[in-house]
């Protein structure tokens, strides 16, 4: 088992390495200086220059990817040009808000998108059905920020039940980090939620409709105990593997987000650092998001193992 | 598409009444009527928006400022006196052509891909590998750093969300390319000389068309979400295209005193992921019940 | 709202500058009360905070708390000692003479001595991208520990005017710091708050220093300089990039404070009796920047014909600014304003025209590039109404809206390909002339300018003002005739105050000593 996790880490390593030189290359390509921005428009060509040469900016950009792998190799990820700190620091701030905000968010689709699936399922083709099924085509059809917008007018603008923007840290005061995170969450949620009810149901209809279920359907096995003991275990074993899916899909969606309720995230850090061409920043940040998607997707794998015995791995 | 003679001689019915067959059973599927028909109108109402406005999306009358719904206006107008109604008709070939555009090219590179990776068994391993770890990254952050290195274009984005979705349309070929290469007829050609690049796309190709066609119908659906989003950063085409997800980024900062800026555009992407989606929803059920790929 | 003029537009502000005096007239009435946290919704937050590199306004609202410059600006922009206890400058006007305030305390709890200050300045002329005010120094000299003085090599008539800038400001430091890279100073300064915790793209917080000591020799704040007492423990910035969310943290009470509304925006808060919408002026001056070694526009003629086409009073209003009109590149009032004289090249408003002067140029529909981005609202706005308005000129226009790095770079490099954009400049009309150098060779890209050379050779020989006000008529009229640069308004600054937030005063930025909160 722990060779099977090495061997799929150091298989991940190459290729992430690949993924770095592209989005190294790709930002450089970039028009735009960040010298310049440094500097501020009222600042003079030499003194743009000179901020060049200060950060390195003015050799040639295969030698500053040859210095950017090098340092990476010994752990550095290199420090930012805009905020004044390493990148592994930037990262570590943000990384709190944003997994608060993708696990509370997570917190929410899980219980709500099986439920519906579940609900679905066993009424299906009636009213309450097509009722659901149709709530969860909106939730993965409307655009989240617009949703947001209009959240953020209704919820704290008109009704003033929850703040409009801003994050408090969970170390502060957990009912004001709840109430700072329950509005972007829920938000959040609602794509993943719709995501999860259509795969939860078209799952539980699968096992609902193989012919040991009807055997036992048959056979006088009450419909309760049916759904309880195969379905839905067999729709849980589903759920485990799309969850990584579903968390790709919060922690790119709260790139958007974060910016409504100003949230001070990994996200934000992103478009940002892409923005004034912060180039260690976003070469970083890439990084260790692809990092930590291939370890979530190993840890789904050995859930998975876990929970359905008939996958081994060996 | 196919021609007969390498087609095994089984009980099958000629192509023309099996297409017909399949039309009959999409139509009776309710989803996908309704989805079509969704699609349908936006689609007409794109093509045809000269007809249906006679105005120009980007003619300003800053006289009309913050111009509210009325007979003139029907949706309202903007900040400059631009005709709501007019930008999201306009907006919708812009947003359509992107969502289309994407999905074509991620479902031809996809294809690909994932017909090369089932066919050179020896690429495979080394083709799946990059594919997943290009799938660790949230597809809006890759979209997010391609096109923000491309530049402020419409093709930037739309090559932007292809390369963010290839790797899950690489996926679903694989997987069902896999299964056709075990097929006699396929191993016959094989022995019959047939050379890899016919093999592939006489007899694979076709056997993926349709999980390749219902992942498509998906992708439009998210790449028509992903534009806004792009837009809404500040990365999507650039102003003053029309784009559904502009008008809405352009709008943002009047949400309550000029709703209508941002709401009309925010109704019709929706529409359009929902047609997308249900139009999805129905090809599944039909071309592919057993593909458990979705939005 | 929906069909506003300028007409209405001047009501408006009218009507926001009566609302503004109303409740805050009778608070100097009242005494201050002390305490409490004033909470203000900013725009975005600083990236750093090294005084010599600041350049951006988040940057430069929180140091101007932080730390303390020998001269600086009053509330009438003026040159003030602040560090300083006065200074002399020398009949030949080349050394300065700075007698420093005794018993003045470093946040760390040293004292400040000359050495301090020469250290300081010497760090500057090294890392700030202001250094070329410094290049002429021949020495600095440190009497005693309570005596700086500098030395210029050639007659500079505008140098104390040069050291009260508060872009780059000489703000004083420790001499620890004095071999620190750029941007990687420890945040100490001598001003009447210090930096307290600090989460980047989150929230920054400012705490009273309880050591300062405020100059005595005013009786209350006056812009930077004064008597600058600390009413409230602390200011917390919290970084609000939406300006819905901004208006939304005022209606909430979630903000005491807040800035950069479009005015729009700014609206949606009259009416609301708990908080007060305000217009400040002078703030920045917007303008079109021609690029004038770049074809087409390399030609006077059609540089001037995309003046004459422009039409200010719609550009203004779809930039969705508080702005004002206003012909010239200094305010009116100031030492540098030159009447009408250089009045005739603003707003012509005259395609016609515009069209004849092209057919003289000899222009064949040659693309003209507007560029612009998507960062800032106003300057894409701006442009793409622009665009208009040279289509009905008979211009070939294409609009390229990119991110503001590029945008930025571009008109700094003059590459890119671009004809015209779009900027504003907020100190340097409030600085004057020797500021505004820089920036009107360096956007436009001005080339073997004869005129302006010699109009700013004259102006920094000229020790009598009226000499150099003729220096700078001259440099004016030939930007604005020349359209290396079209002037389109002097743009407001559009914040929002709580009722109970008392002790407000108008400035270019939100100075919050003075201040405190009525509950």
């Amino acid at each position: 088992m722990l060779k099977l996790i090495a061997f799929r880490i150091a298989q991940a390593i190459p290729v992430m390495l690949v993924v770095a030189v592209l989005t190294f290359l790709l930002m450089h390509l970039l028009p735009g200086d960040p010298a310049t921005i440094i500097a501020g428009d009222q600042a003079d060509q030499a003194s743009i220059d000179q901020i060049r040469r200060d950060l390195g900016l003015d050799r040639p950009v295969p030698v500053q990817l040859w210095h950017w792998i090098v340092n990476l190799a010994q752990g550095d990820f290199g420090r930012s040009l805009m905020l004044n700190q390493a990148v592994a620091d930037a990262v570590k701030e943000r990384l709190p808000v944003t997994l608060s905000l993708a696990m509370l968010a997570f917190a929410i689709t899980l219980p709500f998108g099986i439920a519906f699936g579940v609900i679905a399922a066993v009424w299906r083709d009636t009213w309450v059905d097509s009722a659901v099924m149709i709530l969860a085509l909106v939730g993965v059809s409307v655009p989240n920020f617009w949703i947001a917008i209009l959240s953020v007018i209704l919820f704290s603008v008109t009704l003033g039940w929850l703040p409009s923007a801003g994050y408090v840290p969970l170390h502060d005061s957990f009912s004001g980090w709840l109430a700072s995170l329950i509005q972007p969450a829920v938000v959040l949620a609602l794509f993943q939620i719709g995501y999860l009810a259509r795969m939860t149901r078209s799952a539980m209809l699968d096992v609902l409709d193989q012919d040991y279920i009807r055997t036992a359907r048959a056979k006088g096995v009450a419909v309760n105990t049916i759904i309880v003991k195969h379905a839905f275990r067999n729709t849980l074993m589903q759920v485990v593997t799309v969850a990584g899916y579903i968390l790709s899909l919060l922690i790119g969606g709260s790139v958007v987000i974060e910016q409504i309720f100003a949230l001070p995230g990994i996200g934000r850090l992103l478009v940002q650092a892409i923005m004034a061409r912060d180039y260690p920043v976003v070469q970083g940040t890439m990084l260790l998001l692809g990092f930590a998607f291939v370890f979530i997707n190993i840890l789904i794998d050995l859930i998975y193992a876990y929970v359905d015995p008939r996958v081994r791995y060996d | 598409m196919t021609d007969a003679t390498t087609l095994p001689a089984a009980a099958m019915p000629p192509r023309s009444a099996r297409r017909r067959i399949l039309m009959r059973r999409l139509w009776r599927h309710r989803s996908f009527r309704v989805g079509a028909g969704i699609v349908a109108v936006i689609v007409l109402m794109a093509v045809a928006a000269p007809l249906l406005s006679g105005g120009q999306p980007n003619a300003m009358s800053l006289r009309n400022r913050f111009a509210p719904p009325s007979a003139d206006f029907i949706f309202g107008a903007d900040n400059f006196g631009r005709d709501i109604f007019t930008r999201v008709l306009y907006g919708a070939r812009i947003s359509l052509w992107i969502g289309f555009a994407s999905a074509m090219l991620a479902a031809a590179g996809g294809a690909l891909v994932g017909m090369a990776s089932a066919w050179f068994r020896k690429l495979d391993g080394i083709i799946m590998r990059i594919m997943d770890a290009l799938l660790a990254f949230p597809a809006i952050l890759l979209a997010i750093g391609i096109n923000a290195a491309l530049g402020p274009q419409v093709s930037s984005v739309i090559i932007a969300l292809a390369s963010a979705y290839v790797p899950r349309m690489a996926r679903i070929v694989r997987a069902a390319a896999l299964v056709v290469r075990e097929l006699d007829y396929v191993d016959a050609a094989r022995v019959s000389g047939a050379g890899a690049g016919r093999i592939i796309f006489r007899h694979i190709l076709p056997n993926v068309m349709a999980p390749l066609l219902v992942s498509v119908t998906f992708v439009f659906a998210y790449a028509i979400l992903a534009e806004a989003a792009l837009s809404f950063l500040g990365i999507g085409p650039p102003p003053p295209h029309p784009s559904w997800g502009n008008i809405i980024a352009e709008g943002r900062d009047y949400s309550v005193e000029a709703w209508w800026i941002m709401l009309f555009p925010g109704l019709a992407i929706s529409l359009a992921a929902l047609g997308m989606n249900l139009l999805g929803d129905g090809l599944r059920d039909v071309l592919d019940p057993r593909l458990k790929i979705e939005a | 709202m929906k069909h506003f003029t300028p007409g209405r537009t001047a009501a408006l502000l009218l009507s926001a500058a009566l609302l503004t005096t109303a409740p805050l007239a009778p608070a100097f009435a009242q005494d201050p009360k002390m305490g409490g946290t004033i909470l203000y919704a900013n725009n975005s937050g600083p990236g750093q905070l090294d005084p010599q590199m600041a350049a951006s306004l988040v940057e430069l609202e929180v140091i101007a708390h932080v730390f303390e410059p020998l001269i600086s600006m009053d509330a009438n922009y003026d040159a003030k000692p602040m560090l300083a206890e006065s200074y002399e400058i020398s009949d030949d006007g080349k050394t300065f003479t700075f007698p420093l305030r005794k018993g003045v305390k470093f946040h760390d709890g040293q004292e400040m001595t000359s050495a301090d200050v020469k250290a300081t300045f010497e760090r500057y002329a090294e890392v700030s991208p202001g250094k070329a005010t410094l290049a002429d120094v021949k020495e600095y000299r440190t009497p005693d520990d309570y005596t700086f003085v500098i030395e210029l090599n050639n007659l500079n008539a505008v140098f104390i005017d040069q050291l009260k800038t508060p872009v780059y400001p000489f703000s004083i430091m420790p001499a620890s710091q004095r071999n620190k890279p750029a941007r990687e100073i420890d945040v100490v300064g001598t001003g009447p708050f210090k930096l307290g915790e600090w989460v980047k793209d989150s929230h920054l917080v400012i705490e009273k220093n309880p050591d300062y000591t405020p100059r005595d020799d005013a009786d209350g704040p006056d812009g930077y300089v004064g008597k600058k007492e600390v009413y409230v423990d602390a200011v917390r910035y919290n970084f609000l990039p939406e300006a819905n969310a901004r208006v939304a943290a005022m209606q909430t009470g979630e903000a005491d404070i807040t800035t950069a509304l479009p005015l729009d925006l700014a609206k949606r808060l009259e009416g609301n009796d708990k908080v007060t919408p305000v217009t400040v002026f002078p703030y920045c001056q917007q303008y079109l920047i021609v690029h004038s070694s770049q074809a087409p526009t390399d030609n006077r003629q059609v540089r001037q014909a995309i003046r004459e086409a422009v039409n200010v009073e719609d550009l203004i209003l779809a930039s969705g600014e508080a702005a004002r009109e206003n012909f010239s590149m200094v305010y009116p009032g100031g030492a540098f304003f030159v009447g009408d004289d250089n009045a005739g090249w603003y707003n012509q408003n005259d395609p016609a025209k515009a069209a004849e002067t092209l057919k003289a140029a000899g222009y064949n529909g040659e693309e003209i590039v507007l560029q612009s981005n998507t960062n800032y609202s106003y300057m894409r706005d701006s442009i793409l109404v622009l665009a208009e308005q040279l289509k009905a000129a008979g211009m070939n226009v294409k609009v390229d809206i990119t991110d503001w790095t590029t945008n930025a770079s571009n008109m700094q490099s003059g590459d890119g390909g671009w004809n015209v954009s779009t900027t504003s400049f907020c100190s340097n009309p409030i600085l004057g002339p020797q500021q505004w150098q820089t920036m009107i060779y360096n956007f436009p890209h001005v080339e073997n300018n004869k005129v302006l050379d010699d109009a700013y050779a004259k102006f920094y020989a000229s020790l009598d003002l009226s000499d150099r006000v003729a220096a700078w008529k001259d440099i004016e009229a030939e930007v604005l005739d020349g359209a290396y640069m079209i002037k389109v308004s002097d743009r407001g600054s559009n914040r929002a105050i709580a009722n109970d937030l008392k002790g407000f005063r108008e400035f270019n930025i939100n100075l919050f000593w003075g201040m405190w909160l009525d509950r």
